[in-house]
């Protein structure tokens, strides 16, 4: 049984520990209603759809790290692998909102799906617009689409959407820059190690020595099989065939990838990965437009990494990620 | 003493009673839920009515029920995030969504209610008639309810329908299977036995109930 080592205060406090840490070393940002859990941009632009996410604490930079410069205006911040309330989302989106409309955009996940539901019932009686779009891009996780699990892949979701917010688009064009990058999103993950929550003390599971999980999600969720740990050559070949299963991208088509670690994966690994990727989409024929590698949504200390491609289905798209953002956890220009 | 109307000041004191009821059956509530799923029912009900008093107390909203009750909805889901102190928010979110523009609530407006709550438990829980659960209380209460008040009904006399429908309720899922939540895994026993999220939902309606006698 592993033991918890964590760099942390009691485990209660956890969260709220992390997000004092936060707000003093970034004043970019900042919370509303004396709630620390209601993280918002410090400034916002008035005029400009405002976006919010939100989901549980435990996978840094996902969610909160987003809200910045051209991404995302707010996040409702939950317990550790938990929902925010929606009285709390509803606290962001007064906060954030600037007079065009509200987008939620965040994770597949029931409870997140219902508080922010609850919102939006809220926010209407004010008159405050709201549309909603769920990442579900986790293609192991279910065969049914609408099931699926979000992770890594919601940033591709982030930056299209933020960049038309950015760029003066209306929530219907924002909405619909997000679904396009949905759309043409797909992942796997597998883990080596599981997490540990701090009030919990321990792992939920095990993975014995030389045992990994494929497809395995980012709160610890059982994946399709459990066996001994493949090369990244036979995982890049595993994922790629997966994702291309499920989304067909041609040869001579573009796709941007995500090489994300979960948290306790080095970035030796992670370009090792990212190497083996690019050899399967170069043998179909298949340009990479762009590379993101490092960490992008991560399970606390879990080793392993997840898979990302988005398929650049057009221009617009391609401007769209290509365009700079800076918010405290992620800078691209 | 019965009344003709609810005012919007009086919504803290009418989940008073509601509260009561539930720390009356907080126990009984608790028993069923321990042999049919984790057993907190009866803390999950006593703690989310609880504290609605209060909520809505701090949310006054003088001829406006409707926000009152949606916001003390919201709140509330806070307090009890479990599954079902969601659907009673729900519930308690889309029956104070159907009150929009009532500045009080007599009797067509509080069948109205009940439609509305039972609206948002079967949408938020994704439930049917049938699936054993609180929304096989609180649809044949709602119905019952809106037959009395079309019929002219006094608001005490459109409750005590609503509660008449909510037994019938409670009665008929005896036989039937659980589909959902922790119930779901022992649907071998629920056989001749009634189902807990539906008599909580049957203590709605007399906590409402005793409130407007």
């Amino acid at each position: 049984m592993i033991d918890m080592k964590k760099i942390m205060n009691a485990p209660e406090n956890y969260v709220d520990d992390m997000l004092r840490g936060i707000y003093a070393a970034n004043p970019m940002v900042k919370y509303a209603e004396d709630d620390l859990r209601c993280y918002c941009i410090a400034e916002k632009r008035p005029g400009k759809v405002a976006i919010i996410t939100g989901g549980g604490t435990g996978h840094l930079p996902l969610f909160l790290g987003y809200v910045g410069e051209n991404m995302i205006d707010g996040c409702g911040v939950g317990g550790v692998f938990q929902s925010p309330s929606a009285e709390q989302i509803v606290n962001v989106a007064k906060e954030v909102e600037a007079g065009a409309g509200v987008l939620f955009l965040y994770g597949n996940y029931t409870g997140d799906i219902m508080n922010f539901d609850m919102a939006a019932e809220i926010l209407e009686m004010d008159d405050i617009q709201t549309a909603s779009i769920v990442g579900a891009d986790d293609v192991l996780s279910h065969a049914d689409p609408s099931v699926r699990r979000g992770v890594a892949g919601i940033f591709f979701m982030y930056k299209c959407a933020g960049a038309k917010a950015a760029d003066g688009g209306d929530l219907e064009e924002v909405l619909a820059a997000a679904q396009k990058a949905k759309d043409n999103t797909r992942t796997v993950g597998f883990a080596l190690t599981p997490c540990i929550i701090p009030e919990i003390g321990h792992p939920n599971f095990e993975l014995k020595d030389g045992e990994m999980a494929f497809g395995m999600g980012i709160h610890g969720e059982p994946g399709v099989w459990n066996g001994p740990i493949k090369t990244a050559d036979e995982l890049a070949k595993d994922s790629v065939e997966e994702i291309l299963d499920d989304m067909e991208v041609k040869a001579g088509e573009e796709v941007c990838v995500l090489i994300n670690g979960l948290g306790a994966t080095s970035q030796e690994e992670l370009y090792i990965l990212s190497g083996s990727v690019r050899k399967e989409l170069d043998d179909r024929g298949i340009k990479t437009y762009r590379t993101f590698v490092g960490e992008y949504a991560t399970s606390m200390e879990m080793a392993g990494a997840s898979i990302s491609l988005c398929r650049i289905a057009d221009e617009e798209m391609k401007k769209q990620i290509d365009k700079p953002v800076h918010t405290p956890f992620y800078t691209q220009v | 003493m019965a009344i003709t109307e609810i005012k919007a000041e009086e919504l803290p004191a009418l989940f008073e009673s509601v509260a009561e009821v539930f720390e009356e059956k907080k126990e009984l509530l608790c028993q069923m839920d321990a042999a049919m799923g984790d057993g907190d029912l009866g803390l999950t009900m006593s703690k989310g009515y609880g504290a609605l008093p209060q909520i809505l107390r701090e949310n006054l909203d003088a001829d406006n029920p409707a926000k009152m009750l949606m916001k003390g909805g919201m709140k509330m889901s806070g307090v009890v995030p479990s599954t079902m102190g969601t659907l009673m928010s729900s519930g308690l979110m889309q029956g104070g969504k159907m009150l929009n523009g009532r500045k009080t609530i007599g009797a067509s407006e509080f069948a109205d209610f009940l439609t509305g709550f039972a609206e948002g438990i079967k949408k938020r829980g994704k439930c049917d008639a049938g699936d054993r659960t609180i929304y096989d209380v609180l649809e044949p209460a709602q119905k019952a309810a809106q037959q009395a008040a079309s019929a002219g009904a006094s608001l005490p006399d459109v409750a005590a329908a609503a509660l008449q429908g909510a037994e019938a309720g409670v009665e008929a899922t005896k036989e039937m299977i659980p589909r959902f939540g922790k119930a779901a895994v022992h649907a071998a026993k629920a056989k001749g036995v009634e189902d807990q999220g539906a008599v909580a939902g049957k203590c709605l309606i007399e906590g409402l109930l005793r409130y407007i006698n």
